[in-house]
């Protein structure tokens, strides 16, 4: 069990010749919860395509769970991105949960044991992500918010000890997003999250690492967001000035600017202590006086 | 309707509108919730030059265009998994290139065509027993596959990334679905036609698709509702002497206009409660 959740060397990867990423590398300890961050285009979405083996690295070492990438498959739970399943599908919470069990092959044989067993783990995952009232509904009934989190049933029935996330977030309201945040962060304490975002309002407190993806890969083994890792994230190079002029439209300069020196300025959301090592408060200072 | 059951043509033609209508029930569900509604007119177009060369040769009509529209079936499973991007054009290639070979094949052909039109717009009166029993292996053939790979087309259909990562064989079971919308195109020429197989094809799943809780709850309905448009089509081309292929289809059209009518039932909600948190 004390193998790393995820260990990448040196990993490449091409489109047709451009490489969309290169010198990756990665050590992802189990229990970990890494938000990948970075530009569209970046190479985030291949990075979880390379994890999940449906696609081959170019080069470099890719093992996930100890395993060679594609052979994990079953300890993995995987919840792509919402646009992909149509909405007028005709099936109900609980069916759409219990295709998370299909295994690998044509599976056409399941007798009456396994059947059972399968709609009690199905019945169990649907509990953990509180949606049981809602089994035998149509799936297509359900808001934004609770389907996603019967994608996130189906991507945990089979008991995976890696769960991959493809822009959890992207297509639910504000209030379903905490929801869902709080849900991952319980789901947390038994498996290892890797969740690819956009949206960098995810990344509060139950993200425990950043990994910010654009071509290379950096791993921050903390979870706040500095102005290097907006920049980085984001794609944009700022030598020597400020990222948040990108990001001051809505909310989310108020819930990333880190403020170690005034609580009060963002309504006290940032829990750093003042005893925080400084160098970035100042600046964050300048940034948040310069975006508004 | 008795009268006309005791005409031997009429019965024919019943049994092969029912069988017709199991068959579209079970691979039009498939069709519409793989969004593959495209492809499928493509091979059902194609399928003429499978006609033409059956002509042509001078071989059995079923089992040359079967042949002929599963292959070109699967040319086009091939360019929509190989060229994603350019696949819909190379499709109305195939498409248009099927129907040309089929009727300049026709035209080589000594004698007189007048099957052509039979063809395009079906020929449900002149079913023989031999095609009868054909279209039944076919259909069974056809169900014993869907059935086979049942669970491999369901989790497909839902959601291919999903399916894909679970190590479900994508490709293959896009290529069988693909060979089955042809062997059921070639079925469904002989009642409809296929200029109008699409609209067996496609409206009986529409409106099965927002009344089903389940995939095959959706091709059971699909089935039903397709059966009684053949039948009362049927019915209506006999009594006021009508093209039944086109009358069936007329029907079809008239409930599918009834179903956007009629509101859905939504099941009621159980349990107030919403977050897990």
């Amino acid at each position: 069990m004390n193998t790393p959740a995820i260990e990448i060397s040196d990993l490449w990867f091409a489109y047709s010749g451009a490489r969309v990423l290169d010198q990756v590398n990665l050590t992802l300890p189990r229990g970990d919860f890494l938000a990948v961050l970075g530009p569209n285009g970046g190479g985030k979405s291949t990075l979880l395509k390379l994890l999940l083996g449906l696609e081959k690295p170019g080069g470099g070492s890719l093992r996930v769970l100890g395993l060679p990438a594609g052979q994990a498959g079953g300890r993995m739970g995987y919840l792509p991105q919402f646009t992909q399943v149509s909405a007028s599908f005709p099936i109900t919470v609980l069916g759409a949960v219990l295709l998370g069990l299909v295994r690998p092959g044509l599976d056409w044989f399941r007798g009456a044991a396994r059947r059972k067993a399968e709609r009690e783990a199905a019945m169990h995952a649907l509990s953990r992500v509180g949606l049981s009232g809602h089994a035998h509904r149509r799936l297509s009934d359900l808001s934004g918010g609770q389907k996603q989190r019967a994608f996130i049933a189906r991507a945990i029935v089979s008991g995976p000890e890696l769960l991959l996330l493809d822009e959890p977030t992207a297509s639910v309201d504000g209030r379903s997003r905490q929801e869902l945040m709080a849900l991952l962060a319980e789901l947390n304490r038994d498996m290892t999250i890797v969740m690819v975002s956009h949206d960098m309002s995810t990344v509060d407190g139950c993200v425990k690492s950043i990994a910010c993806v654009n071509r290379s890969l950096h791993h921050h083994l903390d979870s706040r967001l500095t102005p290097e890792i907006f920049a980085e994230a984001t794609g944009a190079d700022f030598p020597g000035g400020c990222p948040v002029e990108l990001l001051a439209h809505g909310r989310v300069p108020h819930r990333v600017v880190l403020d170690h020196d005034s609580p009060d300025c963002c309504g006290g959301r940032h829990a750093h202590g003042p005893s925080d090592p400084g160098g970035g408060g100042n600046g964050a200072d300048d940034r948040g006086g310069r975006s508004s | 309707m008795m009268e006309a059951l005791s005409y031997d043509f009429f019965r024919n033609a019943l049994m092969a509108g029912l069988l017709a209508s199991v068959i579209c029930g079970v691979i039009g569900s498939l069709v519409v919730v793989n969004r593959i509604v495209f492809l499928a007119g493509g091979v059902a177009h194609a399928s003429y030059g499978g006609v033409g060369l059956a002509f042509f040769l001078g071989l059995p009509v079923l089992p040359v265009t079967a042949g002929f529209s599963t292959a070109a079936a699967l040319t086009m499973a091939w360019v929509t998994l190989s060229a994603r991007e350019r696949a819909d054009t190379v499709i109305g290639v195939l498409w248009a290139a099927g129907m040309a070979l089929g009727i300049i094949l026709l035209d080589l052909t000594p004698g007189y065509n007048s099957d052509l039109m039979s063809y395009l717009f079906g020929s449900i009166l002149a079913v023989p027993d031999s095609d009868l029993w054909l279209m039944v292996w076919l259909c069974a053939g056809v169900l014993a596959l869907v059935a086979l790979f049942s669970r491999g087309l369901l989790v497909m259909s839902f959601d291919v990334e999903f399916a894909r990562s679970r190590g479900v064989p994508v490709r293959f079971l896009h290529f069988l679905l693909m060979g089955l919308t042809a062997l059921c195109v070639v079925m469904v020429i002989r009642v409809v036609g296929l200029i109008l197989v699409m609209a067996l094809l496609t409206i009986p799943p529409f409106m099965a698709e927002r009344r089903a809780r389940s995939l095959p709850g959706m091709m059971l309905l699909a089935g039903l509702f397709s059966a009684v448009f053949c039948v009362a089509g049927l019915y209506l081309s006999f009594a006021l002497d009508l093209t039944s292929g086109a009358t069936i289809i007329a029907v079809a059209c008239v409930g599918f206009v009834l179903s956007l009518a009629v509101p859905v039932r939504r099941v009621p909600v159980q349990g107030a409660g919403e977050g897990p948190v």
